[in-house]
């Protein structure tokens, strides 16, 4: 089975650097899904849930990414988000209260930029606690 | 001869410093550890982001679009250019501030009509008591630099651009060349230039590739060009964070080494005034005995 080199690069750090058979990313209006000798693209990412099979193995591996982009290029995938975590290291606790939070300034009157400061910490909150409702 | 009184005196002064340098330099050292733990694990994006932008602006077709505006028919004094001048919250450190303030002072004089962003308290106060205009409700520190910090720097300068307030972003920044030597940087943050990621001409017989968007080529940028510059700016003020304890370390480092040497001549000094007052006392001594001797 052919594979690629996946690359998923955080703010703070190399989340992960290997070969892979499938990933897939959270799109604009969607997911993406890019197997190996991928065109060469560059594809705008939202916050969301990112999967992705390493080679050999049938086994998805998950990951909750914020806002970025990924770019392919001759057979080489490279995501840059600003964060990327695994379900085993997300705090339920703090994802919860953030969540909380978000939706309590929600119901207050604020400013556009506040309002859509809120809404992107409820979205991030939402999907952490999405992904480890689902497979922790 | 100064006498062993002032020496001593200036001695317990200069040591009642060392002690304070030398807990800076502990301090800064501790630090500075903190922040290039930081600093590693940022430099893969922040690298990783400016060559992959770089690239994808060399592919880019020409698009007409906000972050790709032209500035250059517009004159020098009529520009609106925004600077984020990233200084330190304190003093101490050297050359570090100097440096920074410097660097932006000199475009400033270029463009008239700036609005200067300034981050760290040291800064704020340099243009403040030269009566340069700064942006007052902009106030962040650059103690421990965090994503979220970064974000909202981003936003304010983006909105500005956005809404044709400001024609150029600029950003002046210290960025770490190795682990001991520190370079302030002067980049153009937006528009973005594409004659900035110029293609080397290729050896003839290569194809030169091309690379597709999704959704568009547009669409694409104007997502992820804000997403670039909060990266840019988070990546900017780690390194600064990181030279700023640098050269702090330096700076107490020397200061300290100084004051030893300084301490070292004061006690030659000392022991030598010291020897003085007891040959003097010796002579008067043996002077007064002489003279009671000869009156018998």
């Amino acid at each position: 089975m052919s594979s690629f080199y996946l690359r998923v690069i955080a703010a703070n750090r190399v989340f992960y650097g290997g070969l892979c058979r499938s990933v897939v990313i959270p799109d604009m209006d969607g997911e993406k899904e890019i197997l190996a000798h991928h065109e060469d693209l560059v594809i705008a990412m939202m916050d969301g849930e990112m999967r992705f099979q390493e080679e050999g193995s049938a086994e998805w591996k998950h990951a909750v990414v914020g806002r970025g982009f990924a770019q392919i290029a001759h057979n080489r995938v490279t995501v840059l988000v600003e964060t990327a975590e695994s379900p085993e290291e997300i705090d339920i606790a703090r994802a919860r209260e953030a969540k909380e939070r978000a939706e309590e300034q929600l119901r207050q009157k604020q400013s556009i930029q506040e309002y859509y400061h809120s809404s992107a910490s409820l979205a991030r909150a939402m999907t952490r606690l999405k992904v480890t409702s689902k497979y922790l | 001869m100064a006498n062993t009184k002032e020496i001593q005196d200036r001695m317990k002064s200069i040591k009642d410093t060392l002690k304070i340098t030398n807990a800076m330099y502990m301090i800064s050292s501790s630090k500075l550890k903190k922040s290039k733990k930081a600093l590693e694990a940022t430099e893969p994006y922040f690298y990783t982001l400016q060559s992959t932008m770089s690239r994808i602006l060399r592919h880019l077709p020409d698009l007409d679009d906000i972050f790709f505006r032209h500035t250059e028919d517009i004159s020098l004094e009529e520009r609106r250019v925004g600077y984020i001048v990233v200084t330190a919250d304190k003093g101490l450190a050297g050359a570090y501030n100097h440096n920074v303030l410097k660097l932006a002072e000199e475009h400033l004089n270029n463009c008239p009509n700036s609005k200067l962003f300034v981050l760290g308290e040291l800064g704020r106060h340099y243009f403040e008591q030269r009566n340069i205009n700064i942006d007052q409700q902009f106030h962040y520190t650059v103690q421990n630099p965090t994503l979220n910090r970064a974000r909202n720097i981003s936003e304010t300068v983006l909105d500005l651009y956005m809404e044709n307030e400001l024609d150029e972003v600029y950003i002046v920044y210290t960025k770490m060349v190795n682990a001991i030597q520190t370079e302030t940087e002067f980049l153009q943050l937006l528009p973005l230039k594409k004659a900035d990621f110029e293609v080397p001409s290729l050896p003839g017989g290569i194809p030169v590739e091309e690379i597709q968007f999704r959704p568009s080529a547009k669409v694409v940028m104007d997502q992820i060009v804000p997403d670039y510059v909060v990266g840019f700016v988070y990546g900017a003020l780690v390194e600064s964070y990181s030279s700023e304890q640098n050269s702090r370390m330096m700076a107490m480092e020397a200061a300290t080494k100084s004051a030893k040497d300084m301490l070292h001549e004061l006690g030659i000094l000392y022991n030598r005034a010291r020897q003085t007052a007891i040959t003097q006392e010796i002579t008067e001594v043996i002077a007064g005995a002489k003279s009671q001797k000869n009156k018998k």
